[in-house]
């Protein structure tokens, strides 16, 4: 129990720390990097609140994917990091008054809220206590929960082929290979065999 | 101090949102940091739906995270796929320099 | 959820282990290693490379499509981990509902195939 609400301070404490750092570093590659460390930390808290796969889940498809995507379009661009720094003071008023507003109706929000009292009746899918966090995710995602998980599938599509169309650019002047057309090719079409008479010339 | 509530869980999810909006105010040059701004934000939502589905034993929270898992990967994906066409045609990625419908 | 997370506790030691042993030789290679630091020591040795230049170079925006095709097809694994556990249990109606999903993507998979997104000119 101790060992739970101490891992619980690290992460938090780590992963708030991760977030300042990803809106205020100066360089955007190690905004990245801290993003990282962010969504390691939020991973360590999934655990921690038993939602094992989802854990799992933020490693493999944020810090596996969508950072090295983050970091890939950081790199690509090659940008003046100097003149990205430009009037960060001068919005940071501004900033920390929306901030602290939006934190204050947070914590009001969070202060006067209290659970229902049939809110045990009102569970959609229970927790069974004997089988696995993702066992129990598979039993009711791809039957109970049709539409959104189809819903899923097609957002993945809308964003391949969104991506696609937005970057996919074909050169017309690079040479391709057309292996089909190269095998296809036969002797008799590309070659002529001359007998040329000794003496006589063509 | 030593009983982790669901308070604690709800108070980390406030703060990394709140740091999320504080960035999109911040970095007005950089897109990237923006669309880093908005995954956090996202990140903070799913703290909140996991902390709700773990403290009241219902599974659907972990249900609905996962689905914005992946609309957030999608929306990464789409949104730096316009930043660098953005970039390609413009030359910057500064937010105030998006300012015309037809670049 | 107490014997959950008993079962990563040895992931915990792991990874306590390993963050002492990176901190550990950063620390003991600055103590050990003798330091004498010159100007020529760190310049390129005859026609070589910089040892410190611009890390951003502009390189082609193919290998950015290959990383966002990556992460969807990423995604969609990770729906399958669930699916392959629960196939049992959850019938005739759930392996469908999978195959649909699986249809939606590959209607993508052959669009990016047609489209020529893959090949490497």
């Amino acid at each position: 129990m101790i060992v739970q609400a101490l891992m619980f301070y690290v992460f938090a404490a780590v992963a708030v720390a991760g977030a300042v750092m990803v809106i205020s570093a100066r360089n955007p590659v190690h905004s990245v990097l801290y993003l990282i460390l962010v969504f390691f930390n939020a991973a360590g808290l999934f655990l921690l609140l038993g939602a094992e796969f989802l854990a799992m889940m933020l490693v493999i498809v944020y810090v596996g994917a969508v950072a090295v995507l983050f970091l890939f379009v950081v790199m690509m661009l090659d940008i003046n990091t100097l003149r990205l720094r430009e009037g960060f003071l001068q919005y940071l008023p501004t900033g920390a008054v929306v901030g602290l507003i939006l934190l204050v109706e947070l914590a009001m929000a969070g202060g006067g809220w209290v659970f229902a009292s049939d809110v045990e009746e009102l569970r959609a899918v229970p927790v069974l206590s004997e089988i696995s966090n993702t066992e129990a995710l598979g039993r009711v995602m791809y039957t109970d929960y049709l539409y959104p998980f189809q819903t899923a599938g097609v957002v993945l599509l809308v964003a391949m082929v969104g991506s696609i169309m937005l970057t996919l650019r074909r050169r017309p002047d690079a040479r391709r290979q057309n292996i089909a057309a190269q095998l296809a090719r036969h002797k008799k079409d590309t070659l002529e065999i001359k007998k040329v008479p000794s003496g006589g010339g063509i | 101090m030593l009983d982790i509530t669901i308070g604690h869980y709800l108070t980390v999810g406030a703060v990394l949102f709140t740091l999320g909006v504080v960035g999109i105010f911040l970095n007005r040059k950089n897109v990237i940091i923006v669309l880093m701004s908005v995954e956090l934000m996202l990140l903070a939502v799913n703290l909140n739906m996991i902390s709700f589905s773990s403290f009241l034993g219902d599974l659907a929270g972990q249900v609905f995270s996962m689905l914005i898992l992946t609309v957030a990967a999608a929306e990464a994906a789409i949104g730096l796929a316009i930043v660098v066409v953005f970039f390609r045609v413009r030359g910057t990625i500064a937010v105030e320099d998006i300012n015309q419908m037809k670049g | 959820m107490e014997d959950t997370l008993r079962e990563y506790l040895p992931i915990l030691i792991f990874l306590v282990i390993a963050v002492a042993m990176a901190v550990g030789m950063l620390v003991m290679s600055y103590i050990v290693v003798p330091q004498h630091p010159d100007s020529e020591k760190d310049s390129a040795y005859e026609c070589g490379f910089e040892a410190f230049e611009d890390a951003r170079v502009k390189f082609d925006v193919r290998f950015y499509l290959v990383a966002i095709l990556f992460i969807v097809f990423d995604l969609e694994v990770a729906f399958l981990f669930p699916w392959a556990i629960t196939l049992g249990k959850i019938g005739m109606f759930g392996f469908w509902s999978m195959v649909v999903f699986l249809a939606i993507l590959t209607v993508g998979f052959i669009y990016e195939w047609k489209k020529g997104a893959l090949e490497w000119e």
